[in-house]
């Protein structure tokens, strides 16, 4: 009996690893190996005229943390990624808690309108931008007609148009994480709450925020995340001149061949990323 | 703890309108239960004194002041909802200190007021806990705790016993009967469960489609229901159609001729009977009305039986039998003599509350 049962347990488990084989084999071949190779790559010597060399060297990394400008790029996206991730939050929330709590029946609807923005490439989008933004664009020739500037504001190609552009992209996924952990509170709870004397900002403090803690926490680093990893905004909207950690690896990777420096600069924002994270992760648990 | 005062309360979604034109009195200390079937407008009703609906006429008093327009948190209202709704982030004790913060008691005074809340419902010794180590009938209690820590005008509680389960459930009213009784609350609570309401109530409004359709005590109720809907609602009754022939005498559709007590105007009416007030076998001989009749079916429910005895084609009554040592389940098949008296029957004109709920 006993024998028959540990048999069966057997070929379940049997069965169950089977069906995960896929999956894990396919993260293991396109993902944890190349970023092996990457980081092997990171460590060898970059020699002009002979590319990559093999060595074991850490000159890579120190080469960036010596030169003021790759510090520079590297704050800036960090920068870029935390203002984006908080204005973000502060926008999206709202919106979520709407989404969250509507009776309506144009529900589904205004989800969608929300994803909207991502139905749309990064080319499409970034062209939309410029046409809004540029010096001849909506916004500059009107606010000239209308008399209350006399000269275009400088918008494309500023840090600020990689700004708009990036959490116009990154706050639908901020939204909709929020507004499935909002709608996993019940609605009692905010009553009991008003019920007991709490006007709306104290009832959003003391029970609404403490229990979205997780989809805050979710919606932020997912959206932290993308802006530190940003490329075709950046590219498109801040034009050469503006660089992020995500065009500064293209660049070392495709244009200048280097990639043992590439591969270096990718592991550096890749770990500052995770660092970031976990440090926000451990102040907002430790908080609760 | 104050009265309170509901002045034609309507409420429309629309074109439809789930509470309509509900009046009553509630005296200070009183405890008022709504009682109706789902969709009944019970709940909107209590949500719209809590504040959580904003009614679309009419006025809500409390202690004789106009309250209508005040939002939920500036009310005075301790409220129980039907899944507790505790705050899951917080421990018992905070979660019952929380309206006292809210009205900014003093920390010395708000700790002995939760420690006297907790004790009234037995669970001082919990007060360390999150309510996700509870148990569900321990959270309700938690949730009244709560409740009657801000010392509420008026006790809202929200079917607060039908997620408990049957035991727990008669345990958990007589505690907030008891409670109630003792601090002299002015509570109302909605239930759909009649038991409940029975055992609770000083006085109780039945709702249906989002009138009120009887507001009295129990025995009112019981005794004279005030429509077919309350008769079958309330209790259980056997609904014979007919008309009414004059003279005391009532016809049913299929031809028995039986004795009423009480008169309405000629025409169609049906007649309602209480299944405890019919008699079986000889006993029923000395009713005013006796017939006999077929059994059709017996269903046994421990305390008592339900005889369900067939008089005509289209009449059916039910007999329950207490279950004496005396007492014989009849056959099936059997034919047995029924009777009632006549003053026992109760008569409705047959054009009104024919939308009737779970009629025999």
């Amino acid at each position: 009996m006993t024998l028959l049962n540990a048999n069966r347990q057997n070929k379940r488990g049997l069965t169950a690893s089977l069906l995960i084989m896929p999956a894990t084999a396919f993260v293991v071949l396109s993902l944890l190996l190349p970023m092996a190779i990457l980081f092997r790559y990171s460590l060898n010597a970059f020699v002009p005229g002979k590319f990559m060399v093999d060595a074991l060297t850490a000159d890579n990394y120190i080469k960036f943390f010596t030169d003021p400008y790759y510090a520079s790029v590297l704050f800036r996206t960090i920068r870029v990624a935390s203002i984006c991730t908080i204005f973000c939050l502060i926008i999206g929330f709202p919106l979520a808690y709407v989404l969250a709590r509507t009776q309506s029946h144009f529900k589904n609807l205004l989800i969608i309108a929300v994803v909207l923005p991502l139905f749309v490439g990064n080319a499409v989008r970034a062209a939309g931008w410029m046409v809004s933004l540029g010096n001849k664009g909506a916004f500059n020739q009107s606010m000239i007609a209308l008399g209350f500037i006399d000269a275009p504001i400088e918008i494309m190609y500023t840090e600020l148009a990689v700004l708009l552009g990036i959490i116009a992209v990154n706050l639908p996924f901020m939204v909709l994480t929020l507004q499935s952990v909002i709608e996993s509170i019940p609605r009692h709870v905010e009553e009991a709450a008003f019920s007991l004397g709490a006007p709306p900002l104290k009832m959003f403090w003391l029970v609404l925020w403490p229990l979205a803690i997780p989809g805050i926490l979710a919606g932020t680093i997912l959206t932290f995340i993308l802006a530190m990893n940003a490329y075709a905004t950046p590219v498109l909207l801040g034009g050469p001149k503006f660089q992020m950690m995500g065009t500064l690896i293209y660049g070392q990777f495709a244009q200048q061949n280097n990639w043992p420096f590439g591969g270096a600069i990718s592991f550096i924002l890749m770990t500052t990323t995770l660092f970031l994270t976990l440090i926000a992760q451990a102040f907002v648990t430790n908080k609760k | 703890m104050a009265s309170l005062d509901l002045q034609s309360l309507t409420k429309s979604y629309g074109d439809n309108r789930v509470v309509a034109d509900v009046s009553l009195h509630v005296a200070q200390g009183e405890f008022l239960v709504l009682l109706g079937p789902s969709g009944c407008g019970k709940t909107t009703t209590l949500r719209m004194i809590a504040g959580f609906v904003e009614p679309s006429s009419g006025n809500i008093l409390i202690g004789g002041k106009d309250i209508t327009t005040l939002p939920p948190w500036r009310r005075n209202c301790g409220m129980v909802f039907q899944n507790y709704a505790l705050f899951p982030h917080l421990t018992v004790a905070e979660n019952v200190a929380f309206g006292l913060q809210m009205r900014k008691v003093e920390s010395i005074e708000q700790r002995k007021r939760v420690k006297d809340a907790l004790t009234m419902v037995r669970l001082e010794h919990l007060a360390g806990r999150y309510p996700r180590e509870m148990s569900g009938g321990q959270q309700q209690r938690v949730a009244l705790a709560r409740a009657l820590a801000i010392e509420p005008d008026i006790l809202l509680l929200d079917e607060p016993l039908s997620n408990l389960d049957a035991k727990l459930r008669e345990e958990v009213r007589v505690e907030i009967r008891e409670l109630q009784r003792k601090l002299g609350l002015t509570t109302i609570l909605v239930t759909h469960d009649q038991e409940e309401a029975l055992t609770v109530a000083d006085r109780l409004v039945v709702m249906n489609g989002g009138h009120v359709c009887q507001i009295g005590d129990k025995r009112d109720l019981y005794e004279r229901p005030a429509d077919r809907f309350v008769a079958s609602f309330i209790g259980r009754s056997s609904f014979i159609e007919g008309h009414i022939k004059g003279q005391g005498l009532f016809e049913s559709t299929d031809g028995l001729q039986l004795k009423v007590s009480r008169e309405i105007n000629l025409g169609p009416a049906t007649l309602a009977i209480r299944p405890e007030r019919c008699r079986l076998g000889t006993s029923a001989q000395t009713c005013d009305n006796h017939l006999t009749g077929q059994v059709e079916f017996v269903s046994y429910l421990g305390s008592a039986l339900d005889i369900h005895v067939r008089l005509g084609t289209q009449t059916k009554v039910i007999v329950q039998l207490s279950n004496q040592e005396s007492v014989k389940e009849p056959q099936l098949g059997e034919t047995v003599q029924i009777g009632w008296a006549s003053t026992a029957g109760l008569l409705y004109p047959s054009d009104q509350g024919r939308e009737s709920y779970g009629g025999l």
